[in-house]
């Protein structure tokens, strides 16, 4: 475990206010999708505490009814009064993970945009916004503050919260605050979350989702215990982790105004080129000059000292200048090798390819597509393939029709490459990108960005035609195998006929092997071993 | 093999001849086999487009056309196999002195293969043939690839033809006098290749389609006062019937005289006596009598043919009382006659005429009606003494 960080960055942005008012837009629409939404937010902080610092991730998730159901009547911040119908229940999530710096832990989970993930490096979400979306919309319904325990690696002790959000002032409130003493190995964090949801109308959805996250960490274990008190466990089947992502610096492409002046805000850089050439990836000194030159503005200007026109014609010259493409580097994708494996465990197909492609660039965002493939046996057949979502290895649950690997997958010919439809086939799609291109506020649907449709046609495409060159030869071994089996399973006969045309001179048995052998020679992708395989008896 | 002690000589030279010529064709196969070789079976073609007409000798052949039968050709290996299997049979047969029939051969080869599918792992079973057209149909293949008639290899068919006449034969060991069969006549064995003429004094052969005819003339003593070979097929003809008129012909130089109704199906019964069965091609070698004569009955007999200067054998009144119209198949059967080149004479297209015109056929029956003295001393001498016959 040579990658772990125990210390993350961390950075405070922006009020809650504005986000308990839009709480839609971050999936706590109803209950029954704030239940999904929490546990979705919840599993995912967990993979990004245990897989991005390399640690096999041992995942644990208890959904608890607690009693009182029916509905109640919340008021809301403006003063207007909300339904809620659901039923009271808890969410924990376990992990195993590198766990919190104990000082951070009331603004981590009572302070929105408050986050370790902002700097450019891929992980499941992007502002580490979800589980204080989850806190939020279970201190609305239920008045209770989340719990937390946490402990570091090295650390000795173990560190509880009961936290929750001031929402007005944006600031963390802690209710109760304990140590303890560690004497074990455990390390990882517990986040328990109480809220008004709805099991029945969500659990589809949780078990799709778990189910899907196994798919694509087959490296995780991950156990389930739902209110029903069902028990699941997803297995690991690999030890192997996908390599974890590299923190890169901000492509100039794909920084925006408000970016950029908060980074010519906080830079420590003196000038304006050495300001270009440190904060961001791909930009060498003739390249900042040129930059600079185009935006009119002096290179030796101290950054701090740039007017919001001066800022708007950097920005200007910025999106003119020819500059490198984006490294894929900072990119977790998880490897043909891992998709094939979580295909195989989970839907138990005849055949599972993946394909990952080459890093590419939308709009100075660098992205990677990944697809895979399982088909036959146990895969259900369906009229159009069974598509597997992922963004950022988060699955992607609703919204399918509206996104574009939809469109892909619906617009590939699929006889194409020897499916005839109904087939069993799954066709999984991975977007892994620092900015993944969603449709609408709900991140559950990817845009139709140009390059970025090309490349999941591409590599659905590529993945399709390893499928077919599979079925053609599994096709042609199907034929051979009936053609061997209709010559060989007349070799007893023509051997015993020949035994008694040559009076006995040659044996029967010795015949045999030589009729066999000639067929053996005639075959090129099957051998039949004994005459046994093929002809039970003769009478 | 005890009943091998009343084997006669000709049976048992026939058998050894059969086993030689069976043992040195199939070593070929071995041979392949042994030298890696894919085992082949080359067979001449027995189809109709390999089938020739001999013009200067008036037989079927079958032209230089082959296939090859191949143990790892998947649409053939079945075959191969049947035709090894149905050899290996006839063989084992030879060497026992049994004389097997093809139905018996089709019974000793049917049985069943119990095979694993490799695809689907089902367990499936095969017959070696299911129906007797399947093996007879390979016992054909393997008297063309050993050019050897199942007669020869001492495969029995029923009986059929009769013959009686002044004649002595030898059959195994003993003599016949074919004109000492009393009331009855000789079954004609289904090995006339093992007959030997002694003696006789008999000047042509008359066949006759139908027994019944071919009773009533042996009754009034037609063969004695004609000095006649009678001979019967009782329709259509079997080999066993063909091969020995083709001897009679062939050996002792007798005219042979066909007689059968007259309507497309006793032409074609001529047909086959004269070349042979046009599916069969490969008999006709040894089968044909490519000189055998049709006496009657013609339809210029029963109408007469002014194109021909010939006045008819009956009368107005009795051709009303005796035709009979001709049905579907009877034209549709002319009409394929006139394709073969032995009929597209200027003699026969006179007689397939009257027949289309007339849409009407002929009994022999008809004419022993009218009177047997009629058919055995008017008709039948008559047309023959002036030579009213067709080639």
């Amino acid at each position: 475990m040579s990658e772990v960080e125990s210390v993350e960055k961390f950075r405070a942005l922006s009020p809650s206010e504005f986000f308990y008012r839009n709480r839609e837009i971050a999936g706590f629409s109803n209950p029954a999708r704030a239940l999904y939404q929490t546990v979705r937010e919840l599993v995912e902080n967990a993979l990004d505490a245990t897989d991005t610092h390399h640690i096999l991730p041992d995942v644990k998730v208890v959904i608890k009814s607690e009693g009182g159901d029916g509905s109640r009547t919340l008021v809301n911040s403006e003063g207007s009064a909300e339904e809620y119908e659901g039923v009271l229940y808890s969410v924990q999530v376990e992990d195993n993970g590198i766990g919190l710096p104990p000082q951070h832990v009331p603004r981590a989970f009572g302070q929105l945009l408050y986050s370790s993930k902002y700097v450019l490096r891929q992980s499941r979400g992007m502002f580490g916004l979800g589980a204080k979306m989850a806190i939020l919309y279970g201190q609305i319904t239920t008045g209770r503050p989340a719990e937390v325990i946490t402990s570091q690696i090295l650390s000795k002790k173990i560190h509880y919260f009961k936290v929750s959000i001031d929402i007005a002032n944006n600031t963390p409130v802690i209710h109760e605050f304990s140590i303890m003493d560690k004497n074990n190995e455990w390390h990882g964090t517990v986040v328990k979350i109480h809220l008004i949801g709805d099991w029945q109308r969500s659990k589809q959805k949780i078990y799709d989702y778990l189910k899907r996250t196994a798919i694509i960490a087959p490296y995780a274990n991950i156990y389930f215990e739902d209110p029903e008190g069902n028990i699941v466990m997803f297995r690991r089947s690999t030890e192997e982790m996908p390599v974890p992502p590299r923190e890169v610096k901000p492509h100039p492409y794909g920084v925006d105004i408000e970016l950029l002046k908060r980074m010519l805000a906080d830079t420590s850089a003196k000038t304006l080129t050495e300001f270009l050439v440190k904060e961001f990836q791909n930009v060498g000194e003739l390249t900042a000059l040129k930059i600079l030159e185009g935006a009119g503005l002096k290179p030796d200007l101290k950054p701090s000292e740039l007017t919001l026109n001066d800022i708007t014609e950097l920005m200007r010259s910025i999106k003119a200048s020819k500059i490198r493409a984006p490294s894929g580097r900072h990119l977790s994708f998880l490897g043909e090798k891992l998709i094939v494996l979580g295909l195989r465990e989970t839907l138990k197909p005849e055949f599972a390819a993946a394909v990952t492609r080459k890093a590419s660039v939308y709009e100075g965002h660098a992205f990677i597509v990944e697809a895979g493939i399982a088909y036959g046996d146990k895969v259900p057949p369906s009229d159009k393939p069974l598509l597997l979502r992922y963004a950022n290895k988060i699955p992607l649950l609703y919204d399918e029709s509206a996104d574009v690997m939809r469109k892909v997958v619906d617009s590939i010919e699929w006889n194409r490459y020897g499916v005839t439809l109904p087939a069993p086939l799954a066709v999984l799609i991975h977007i892994c990108s620092t900015k993944v291109p969603y449709k609408g506020v709900g991140k559950e649907a990817v845009a139709d960005v140009p390059e970025v449709e090309k490349e999941i046609e591409l590599a659905v495409r590529e993945v399709a035609r390893k499928l077919k060159s599979y079925l053609s030869r599994k096709a042609k071994e199907y034929e051979e195998a009936e053609k061997a089996v209709t010559i060989a399973k007349y070799i007893p006969d023509i051997a015993r006929s020949l035994h008694t045309l040559t009076d006995g001179k040659f044996k029967r048995e010795e015949l045999e092997k030589e009729l066999l052998q000639l067929l053996n020679k005639k075959l090129t992708m099957l051998k039949i071993k004994s005459l046994k395989e093929v002809v039970i008896e003769v009478s | 093999m005890g009943h091998g002690t009343y084997l006669t000589s000709k049976d048992l030279s026939a058998r050894n001849k059969a086993i030689e010529v069976i043992k040195s064709k199939f070593s070929e196969i071995i041979e392949d086999l042994m030298n890696g070789r894919n085992p082949t079976l080359v067979i001449r073609k027995r189809t109709l487009t390999n089938t020739i007409y001999d013009e200067a000798n008036g037989l079927l052949k079958l032209g230089e056309g082959v296939l090859k039968r191949s143990f790892l050709n998947v649409n053939e290996s079945k075959k191969f196999m049947q035709t090894l299997l149905i050899a290996s049979i006839i063989y084992e047969s030879l060497k026992n002195n049994e004389y097997p029939t093809i139905r018996d051969l089709y019974y000793r080869g049917k049985h069943t293969i119990k095979y694993r599918d490799l695809v689907t792992r089902k367990v499936k079973e095969e017959n070696t043939w299911d129906e007797q057209k399947e093996s007879d149909s390979v016992i054909r293949d393997l008297e063309v690839f050993i050019d050897m008639l199942r007669e020869d290899m001492l495969i029995l068919s029923k009986e059929k033809g009769k013959v009686v006449g002044n004649m002595r034969i030898r059959s195994g060991d003993d003599v016949i006098d074919l004109s000492k069969m009393g009331h009855g006549a000789y079954s004609i064995e289904p090995t006339p290749d093992l007959i030997e003429f002694l003696d006789y004094d008999v000047e042509y052969v008359l066949v006759i389609e139908k027994d019944a005819v071919f009773q009533q003339l042996h009754r009034i003593g037609y063969w004695r006062t004609n000095k006649a070979l009678l001979v019967t097929s009782a329709g259509q003809p079997d080999r066993a019937t063909r091969r020995f008129v083709r001897r009679l012909n062939e050996e002792l130089n007798l005219p042979v005289y066909i007689l059968t109704d007259s309507d497309p199906y006793g032409f074609y019964i001529y047909s086959v006596f004269r070349v042979g069965s046009i599916t069969l091609s490969y008999e006709s070698e040894r089968l044909a009598t490519p000189k055998a004569r049709f006496l009657g009955v013609m339809m210029s007999d029963v109408y007469g043919s002014p194109k021909l200067g010939k006045k008819p054998y009956l009368s107005e009144s009795e051709r009303k009382n005796y035709i009979i119209k001709a049905k579907e198949m009877d034209i549709k059967r002319a009409k394929e006659l006139m394709n073969y080149k032995w009929f597209q004479t200027p003699r026969w297209k006179v007689e397939i005429d009257i027949f289309l015109e007339k849409l009407s056929k002929l009994e022999i029956e008809a004419l022993t009606s009218k009177g047997l003295k009629f058919l055995a001393d008017t008709y039948i001498p008559h047309k023959i003494e002036v030579g009213d016959w067709l080639a």
